[in-house]
């Protein structure tokens, strides 16, 4: 994980959209476009991909957003990721509350968004066997990322806490409450 | 308008697919068969971005309240009115006719188009229908929904598209675009060996049951997918992505079914075989180029 590599992907993405071939998808280190090769010949994409990438470097990061997401740490999985840290539930609670975190990109479901990097000392690899239901709003981490399901879910994260926002709203301009490149705060009830 | 007097097991309106919100983790939904889906459209003279209800379970029977041209696919599929007429050919039914849709034991998906399309309020630039999102209609019995505008043209009754050919096990796919995570005795594993479907098999995926495929160096940085991704989770079982997916994975992916064979993957019933046949890029645009979808998914 790395957020300069990340932000250059978020630029590729956004140059290959404005080429008007079809949408795209970046994440830590790929980013996938779409085009319909019918109307655009295969070769031409790859072609239009390393103009993107070459173009995309002008691409100046805008200022970010703060957005603070008020947390219960109430989760479920809580006690057992403090003790595999080496550290009390409070401690626990104060490294995932005391940084502020960066939105990678959004995926795994409508309004997820991928953030971090955690504080290397919680440890949380993802579960060898998913909760079957997550419920929408739990506050969750894995392998250095932190993030809240937006909807009911199964899921492989530890659920450290809950949210009553409402991530993702088809309702509202953007629907998502995080955009990639904001900064995330979780704010400890 | 159109009055559903029965809606069938599971019933939604899809167009194409919503495109437009993939970086806000938005599936792109729509049709699970776009093959039969894009057909049905053509055969009633809509365009690719207009909208028509998925079926799925019996039985399905609607009305039209004006004249309008009608069309039924999927697998296995016919209608009935006053006759019964095969599926995959466009109908006129005149005002209040009673329409069942005939599905076999072999269906899992059918699609009723009408000229003008189901002409339900876009959400996010799309009527697709994405339920956990709160995005779209399931179709109830009772329920009406309105139409869009139709010329009705004599000339298109009894117009026909080809079924693909759902009894055939082999679905075509390109390799990658992780195949480095699997040895080349993995990969030649993958494409002969005979895969069963996974009873937990939905509009999200199809699961498949066989041959473990193993990966190396377990799981890869979350990127994004399409529909078609065959990925290999650690447990060693593929599960080729459709139209539901998540916009982003991290299992290895193997190979990628072609857009044009994706109807034939979600049509598989649970028990049934499924192989895949390795293909060249150029085959898949070609395959493409022999469909009827006028839009979407690719863009």
């Amino acid at each position: 994980m790395n957020a300069k590599l990340v932000e250059r992907c978020r630029a590729l993405a956004e140059a290959w959209e404005d080429l008007g071939h079809g949408p795209a998808v970046p994440a830590y280190a790929s980013v996938l476009v779409r085009f319909d090769p019918r109307r655009l010949d295969p070769l031409e994409a790859e072609r239009g991909v390393s103009d993107a990438l070459a173009r995309s470097t002008e691409i100046e990061p805008t200022n970010p957003r703060t957005v603070e997401i008020p947390t219960r740490y109430d989760g479920p999985d809580l006690a057992e990721t403090a003790s595999a840290s080496g550290v009390d539930t409070k401690t626990l609670v104060r490294l995932h509350s005391e940084r502020d975190y960066v939105a990678f990109f959004l995926g795994f479901l409508p309004g997820f968004a991928y953030c971090g990097t955690l504080d290397a000392r919680i440890v949380a690899p993802r579960l060898a066997r998913p909760h079957e239901r997550v419920p929408a709003g739990s506050v969750a981490v894995a392998d250095g990322q932190t993030g809240v399901y937006p909807f009911d879910s199964p899921g492989g994260w530890r659920i450290l806490g809950s949210t009553d926002l409402v991530m993702f709203d088809a309702a509202r301009e953007p629907p998502a409450l995080i955009r990639p490149g904001d900064r995330v705060r979780f704010v400890p009830q | 308008m159109i009055r559903i007097h029965a809606a069938g097991g599971r019933a939604t309106i899809q167009d194409a697919g919503r495109f437009g919100h993939l970086r806000e983790g938005l599936p792109p939904s729509g049709p699970a068969d776009p093959s039969a889906f894009f057909a049905a459209q053509w055969l009633v003279g809509n365009d690719g971005s207009a909208a028509a209800i998925e079926v799925v379970g019996s039985p399905f029977v609607f009305s039209c309240e004006d004249r309008r041209l009608i069309a039924v696919t999927g697998r296995e599929v016919a209608l009935r009115s006053r006759d019964r007429l095969p599926g995959w050919t466009a109908a006129f039914v005149r005002p209040d006719e009673e329409i069942t849709v005939i599905a076999s034991e072999r269906t899992r998906f059918a699609y009723v188009a009408v000229s003008g399309g189901i002409a339900t309020e876009p959400v996010l630039g799309s009527r697709a229908t994405y339920l956990p999102a709160g995005l779209g209609h399931l179709v109830r019995t009772g329920d009406s929904w309105p139409l869009g505008p139709a010329r009705v043209d004599p000339t298109g009754a009894g117009r026909t598209a080809k079924a693909p050919e759902y009894q055939d096990e082999f679905v075509r796919a390109i390799t990658g675009p992780h195949v480095e995570r699997f040895t080349d005795q993995e990969a030649e594993g993958f494409f002969s060996s005979q895969f069963i479907v996974d009873a937990m098999s939905d509009r999200m995926a199809t699961r498949l049951l066989g041959n473990l495929v193993r990966s190396r160096g377990g799981e890869i940085l979350t990127c994004g997918v399409i529909a078609g991704a065959v990925q290999v989770p650690s447990g060693g079982q593929p599960i080729i992505l459709l139209a539901e997916h998540q916009v982003t994975g991290g299992y290895p992916v193997i190979a990628t079914v072609i857009t044009a064979d994706l109807g034939r993957v979600a049509q598989r019933l649970p028990g049934e075989p499924l192989r895949f046949a390795r293909v060249e890029r150029d085959r898949a645009t070609d395959a493409l180029r022999g469909e009827r979808m006028t839009s979407g998914p690719s863009a």
